[in-house]
Order: C-alpha cells, then structure tokens, then sequence
C-alpha cells in the first residue's frame, strides 16, 4: 500500500480528467465578460465567483488546470531531454567532454532561475509556447547531474563491461542499458521538476509575464488578487489551493516513486 | 582557480541572452518614437556599438563591465549602475534578515526532530515541512497580506516606510521599517526554512549515530552536552554550504517579494526593468545576479574550510 | 573469589524494524580487583555488546531483556541515567577499536582529555591543562604540550590510542574496558600500547577487560580468559588453562588461527 504513490495518482489523475474534459464540464466560456455580475462571491450561479470582469472563476480554473499542467509536463520534458543527452554524453565519455558539459552546468547554475527566465521574456515576448521552453532550457541542470552520476557508477557494472565485450556499439550502450536503469531517480527528479515548472508559471504569469489573459492561468487569475485584497477574497483563495493542491500531488507521486525505489 | 573562466563564461551567457533579441535594442525606441529618422537610428546604433559584428560588441562590452560601466538606463537614462546601487541596501536587508531567521528557526527544529525521530514533534515538523514545500510562496505571502494587512490591520503591506516616517523619533523610525519588513522578511524565509531543518534533521540524525558519541556517553556527560556540545558542532558544518546554496533562491525570490510587498530594492528594479524592456538594466541585473550567487557559494566555501579542523588545519606527517 | 564485575545471565536482543534478533542470549563472567580477563571470540560473538551493556550505553536498536551487573555491590542496570552517569568514565572506563573515529573530530584532543578531568574533579581549566599534560606524559606521549593542541585527524592511531588512554584513566577508574584497541594499530605499536597498559595498571592499579578475537595477545597478558561463541560464554579459565587444556571445540579453533600465524 504505497499511500503517497496512491493519493498523488489520485489527486494528479483528477486535475487531467479536468482538463482533458474541460469544454464538457465548465459551466461558463471563461472568457465571457459578464458586465451585469463583476466581482460576485462564491454562488449558486458562480460556484467561485467571478472576477471583476465579470469571468467565471470556476470556468477559468477548469481551463486554467489544462494550459498550467501542460506546461508542466511539456516544460520538464524538454528539460528531461536535454538533461538526458548531456548527461549520458558527460558520463559515458568522460574526458574533455565531461568537463565542457559540467562547466557549462556550473556557468548555469550560477543564474538564478528565475532571472534567467525574466531575462528571456523581456526578450522573446511572453507566449505558452515560449514558457513552456524558456522553463525547459533552464532546469535542465539538476537532471544533467542526476544522469552523470547515475552512468558513471553503472559504466563499472559487469553487464556494462561484457555489452562491451560482444562489440555493442556505444549508442546502443547508452540507450538501451545505461539510461533505462538510470531512470528511477531521473522520474523522481522529473515529477517534482513538474510540480516546479507549475509554481514558476503560475509566478510568471502572476507578474504578467507568463500566460497572458484572457487565456486563463492559475497564475493569472491571481493578478487581480493585489487589488482586490480584503474586498474578494475568493480569487485569491481558489486559484492558490488548485496551485497547492497540484504541487502536493506531484509531491506525493514523487514520494511514492522513491519509496519503491528504495 | 575556477572562477576567471566561471565569471567569463556568466558573462558570455549574459551576453547571448540579450542578443537573442529578435530585433534590435533600438527598435523598441523607435517604436515609441516613430518621429526618429532612419538617420537618428543609425546614429544611435553607432553609439551603443550596434553595428558592430558580435564578438567585437561582446568584448567592448565586457571592457566596461570591468570599470563597472553598465551603460544607461533605457528608462531615464541614469547610469545603471547607480540605480542598481541604491536599491541594493534593501534587498540585503531583507535578504540577510531572512537568512538569519532560516538560522535561529530551523537550527533548533531540525536538532529537536533529530533527537526524537519518529515521535510526535518529528512527525509534526515533517507534516509541516511537507505542506511547506508545496504552498505558493507568493500566494502565501497574499493571504497573509490580507489577514494581518488588512483584516487585522496589525502591519502595513507596501513599502518600507509609512508616510509620516519624517516625523518618527530613531527608535520610531526602526520600527516602522521592522513592522514593514516582517511579512517580506516572513515569506521569503519559508522555502529556505523547509529545506534546512531537513537537512540539519539528517545531518543531526548521522551525527549522533557517529562513535564519538559513544565515547561521550562512555565519559558520563550529560545528554545536553552530548547533543549540543559533541554532535551539533558536527552536524552544523554543511548547513554553512547550504546557506550558501540558497541565495540564487533568496534571489530570484526577491523578484517576487519585493513586487508584491513594493519594497524597493533589485528585485523590483528588475521586474520593472523586464517590464520596460530596459536592455542594460536587464543585462547588468542577470550578470548581478550571477555573480552574487557565485560570490555566496565561495564565501560557503570558504566557510567550510575554516570551520572544519580537518580541512583547515592539514595532516601533519 | 570477591568480584569487582560480575555479570550474570545477561540477555540482550536487537529490535530493528520489527524484526528482534539476540545479540547475546545469556553472559556470566568475572571480574577481580586488578585482574586482567580476555574475552576472547570472533567478530558478531557479541563481544562489544556485552562490554557496552556493563554501563548501558548500547546502540538504540538494542534492548537489555534481563540479567544483572553487579559492580561495587550495585546492580548497574537497575540504576537511574543520572547515577548511571556518575560511574560512566568515573569508575568504568572505556577504549575503543579505532581511536580516531572514536574521538570527536572538530575538537582539539587536549579539550577531549580536559572535559572528562572538568566533568569529575573541580578544576580550574589551567590545573585541568597541566593534569592533561601529565596524563599525556603517562602514556608516554612526547611533547604532550603541542599534542595538547592537536586534532584528532593530524595525530596517527597510535597517538589517538595513547590519548584515549589518557583520557579514560583521567578519573582513576576501577575498570577498564578495551574493544579490540589494538587491532587497527601496527604490530609494533600493538606492542608498545599493550606494554603500556600493563604499566599503567601496576602503577595506578585498575582491573582490565580486555575484548579481541587476537588470542596471541591474550597469551601476553590475561590472568584468565574467557570464550564467547554466539552470545554465549562457551568457555571460562585461567590462562594456562585454556591454552594448555582447551575444551570447547571454538576455543581450539581460536587457538589453532594464531598458532597458524606463527605467532606466540
């Protein structure tokens, strides 16, 4: 009974049916700019209220929940390539290649993440796009490591050394032993690099630099949050407990993965 | 050492960074000001070296960034340098406060768990710790804003002064600025706060399982002392390396706080900068930004080495 | 005969994840004034565990299920922690395997030594420094000045062993007992520390257990012996005794892997 592996899955597993199903079960388009209802409270009409223009907040979740997980996963992904490539490269050769990629790691490192990606907004204009690999392009670092370590202390393993000995090339060294037992700590890395890449969107897009409106993001219906303080408390409340409740889901499945690991 | 070609090779990241720009720096002028002539705009380009290939742009700007010349303001044309440095002090301030309060809450909470591990107060912290990784620090930092802002009305929410500050006696005076720096100072310690006092946990927990401990107990000294005295010492010399680890976290969460809360310090100043697309500000901010955490992982390097006898002071033969 | 320790029926059991595992099923063994008493037997006999349960400093994992310690007239393991502590180092004192890691590495040796002297006797930290530096003479350190202001780290395990001496014997105990120290150490150190410990004992006058799987040390210089084979003492005697009319078929064996060394 893995109870951190069964309660994320769950928690995780209904935000995607969420999304996935988001045109059936929203009750209003999130767009729609109801000037008659702006700023109501939680209601028969508005399960969440609405925001002061008058958007169903409950609509703007529900497709809020598809463009911050996908950007999520997509994000991460990216990094998790990368991370991949860059890491069995720097382990299996070792040499010059491996300081060349770990020096660049350190250079990166350096940044600090969330200045980088500013940096690079203020550059290529905010899209969903753009995030998703601005967010993939500078957390790819830690997996990088991950990776390394992992191939360094496999290269020594007999069964590494007897693939050598039968004349295996080295791509297939690397792909089809080396990575696939490199991949348990990688996931665990990769599902809180997901609950990460959802908490930097949602900061993003809270400081407008992120998911622009009227494309709904957990982050940006938080915007009008400052100014609405004490006065509508519901946009505030709302949107931060699905951002919270995401992040403990990918935690728990984080959590779970490691304890089958071990 | 490793840090000439760490420095320059911030400085070359920093550079592409910018120059990723699908058009030029100017642009942007011009379209605020479609009165300026292809003429004007030449003449700009050639100012700002903008017409010059790549590699000389990058070499004529690393010449200034030595003399600490980073250019102008897009803004209001004020050196950026001197718009960096009187934003500085708060976000040290703040920064500092912060790492200081990691210290005396976490310390303490991660021994205490050490010491009784799996019971009640462990499993609390644990609890605690975990839902502590997964708030949304800024969301946090909103609640609690409209809880003790304005709900309660107990502390002020933008700032670093009230408005009749003037008029405060010394003693008034660093109040007003500590009942504005509590929530800023608050929120931006919570992440580094988790993630020590789980470590100082661990570090603890290995601590006292060493046979030194057992030496300790084997003298009769008291349980105190061999916590405090015996293991913490030892358990407390990586949490200097993690210190050091969390500033580019205090960093980029300076960006955050001090919009949200209106302090001025860099982290606003680079968020407005970003904003306005100000060019120098926005490069001078990341290499900053780098360096300083460059900086901080030396200093926690260096820490090290002094405070660990079996660094500093080598084997003799 | 009138015992300073004796241990009687002595049962110990590990408890790890739910699962218990007896480390020593039941110990007898005896320990008179000035006496030197080997207990002898391979690694995982529970050796260590019977010499840490004498004053209750057992790993966590570890649970006393029943048995005595009579010291001094007194059943130790029905003493408090606070009167327990009153004996630690004052009365049993203890050396261990591999002194270096046994001594705490972020302080100088001369504050390890000064805290026992401080813990006991109502010193001022400058006589506690000189009461150091003789103990450190004892043990025939040179310059025990400088030695004084070393870390454990910069010192060889010899040294390391000869400061825990020093440091154990700084309260005078009645008891000294020794997990294997001399077993990580050179064969020439091995000699000298060994050499020192028979000093010490005839010119402060302290009764030794002395724990090691190394039989040859034995010869050298027990009074009596004492087997352990899987928690249990299997074999007890004199030392002439033992070698010369082994019973238990362990003690032979024990007995044969030093002569085989060549050693005597």
């Amino acid at each position: 009974m893995n109870k951190p592996l069964l309660s994320g899955v769950l928690i995780i597993g209904i935000f995607t049916l969420i999304a996935i199903l988001a045109p059936l079960i929203s009750p209003y388009d999130p767009s729609v700019i109801d000037q008659n209802n702006l700023l109501m409270p939680p209601s028969s009409k508005h399960l969440l209220g609405t925001d002061s223009l008058g958007r169903d907040i409950l609509s703007r979740m529900i497709y809020g929940a598809r463009i911050s997980l996908s950007i999520g996963l997509i994000a991460v992904g990216i990094a998790t390539i990368i991370g991949l490539i860059l890491g069995s490269l720097a382990g299996f050769y070792g040499g010059w290649i491996d300081t060349l990629i770990m020096r660049f790691v350190d250079i990166m490192l350096c940044f600090p993440t969330f200045f980088l990606i500013l940096a690079v907004v203020a550059i290529l204009e905010p899209s969903i796009f753009n995030i998703m690999v601005i967010i993939g392009l500078t957390s790819w670092m830690g997996i990088t490591r991950l990776v390394r370590a992992e191939i360094l202390s496999l290269k020594e393993r007999e069964f590494i050394q007897a693939e050598r000995a039968i004349g295996a090339s080295s791509f297939r060294i690397i792909t089809g032993h080396l990575i696939p037992n490199a991949m348990g700590p990688v996931l665990v890395s990769a599902t809180l690099g997901i609950a990460g890449a959802i908490l930097l969107e949602s900061a993003l897009s809270f400081l407008g630099l992120g998911v622009q409106p009227p494309t709904p993001s957990w982050g940006n219906i938080l915007i009008e949050s400052k100014s609405t303080l004490g006065v509508a408390w519901w946009i505030t409340v709302f949107p931060g407990l699905a951002i919270l409740t995401a992040i403990l889901g990918f935690n728990f499945i984080a959590e779970g993965l490691r304890k089958i690991l071990g | 050492m490793g840090i000439i070609p760490l420095l320059l090779g911030i400085t070359v990241i920093s550079f592409i960074i910018i120059h990723l720009a699908p058009g030029k720096p100017t642009s942007l002028q011009q379209a605020l000001n479609p009165k300026v002539s292809q003429e004007v705009r030449l003449r700009l380009e050639k100012l700002y070296g903008l017409d010059k290939p790549l590699r000389i742009q990058y070499i004529n700007w690393l010449h200034k960034l030595v003399k600490f010349d980073f250019g102008r303001s897009f803004g209001d044309d004020r050196p950026v340098v001197d718009k960096i440095l009187e934003r500085i002090p708060v976000t040290l301030t703040v920064n500092i406060l912060s790492l200081l309060f990691i210290i005396i809450v976490a310390i303490p909470l991660g021994v205490k768990s050490a010491v009784k591990p799996n019971h009640a107060f462990d499993k609390f912290v644990t609890i605690f710790v975990f839902i502590g990784f997964a708030v949304p620090t800024f969301w946090l930092a909103l609640l609690l804003m409209n809880l003790f802002g304005i709900k309660l009305g107990w502390l002020p929410i933008s700032g670093i002064k009230s408005l009749d500050f003037e008029y405060f006696s010394l003693g008034q005076k660093i109040m007003d600025y500590l009942r504005h720096l509590i929530l800023p100072i608050f929120v931006s310690s919570l992440g580094g706060l988790a993630g020590i006092s789980r470590y100082m946990r661990s570090s603890m927990i290995e601590a006292l399982g060493q046979p030194y401990i057992y030496t300790a107990r084997a003298k009769g000294l008291t349980e105190n002392t061999i916590i405090y005295k015996h293991a913490l010492r030892n358990a407390i010399l990586p949490i200097v390396t993690i210190l050091g680890l969390s500033i580019p976290g205090l960093l980029g969460g300076s960006v955050i706080f001090e919009s949200i809360f209106a302090l001025p310090g860099i982290g606003r100043l680079f968020y407005e900068a970003v904003m306005m697309r100000d060019y120098p500000l926005i490069m001078a901010e990341v290499v900053l930004g780098a360096v300083l955490t460059m900086l901080g992982n030396l200093i926690a390097d260096i820490s090290y080495a002094y405070v660990d006898p079996r660094i500093r002071y080598r084997k003799q033969a | 005969m009138d015992y300073l320790l004796r241990i009687r029926d002595l049962k110990v059991n590990f408890e790890i994840n739910n699962r218990v595992i007896n480390a020593i099923e039941s110990v007898n063994l005896g320990i008179g004034q000035n006496e030197v008493v080997v207990l002898g037997g391979e690694s995982g006999s529970g050796k260590t565990i019977t010499a840490l349960a004498v004053t209750k400093i057992l790993p966590p994992t570890a649970k006393i299920i029943s048995g005595e310690v009579i010291f001094l007239g007194q059943d130790l393991l029905k003493l408090d922690e606070d009167s327990l502590r009153m004996i630690r180092g004052a009365k049993v004192a203890y050396i261990f395997q591999e002194p270096t890691s046994f001594l705490n590495p972020v302080y100088t040796v001369g504050n390890q030594i000064m805290e026992a002297i401080m813990l006991r006797q109502h010193k001022t930290r400058k006589q506690a420094q000189e009461l150091a530096i003789e103990l450190l003479y004892s043990v025939k350190i040179k310059e025990p000045e400088r030695v004084l202001l070393d870390y454990p780290h910069q010192l060889s395990g010899g040294m390391n062993q000869r400061v825990f001496l020093a440091m154990a014997l700084a309260c005078q105990p009645k008891l000294l007992i020794a997990d294997e120290p001399t077993t990580s150490l050179d064969v020439t150190i091995e000699a000298g520390i060994l050499r020192l410990l028979l000093d010490l004992k005839e010119k402060i006058g302290f009764s030794l257990l002395f724990i090691t799987h190394n039989l040859s040390i034995a010869k050298r210089i027990a009074d009596r012996i004492c087997i352990m084979y899987k928690g249990k003492i299997v074999e007890e005697g004199s030392k002439d005794m033992i070698f010369n009319h082994p019973q238990h078929f362990h003690t032979k064996e024990l007995i044969q892997a030093y002569e085989k060394i060549g050693r005597i």
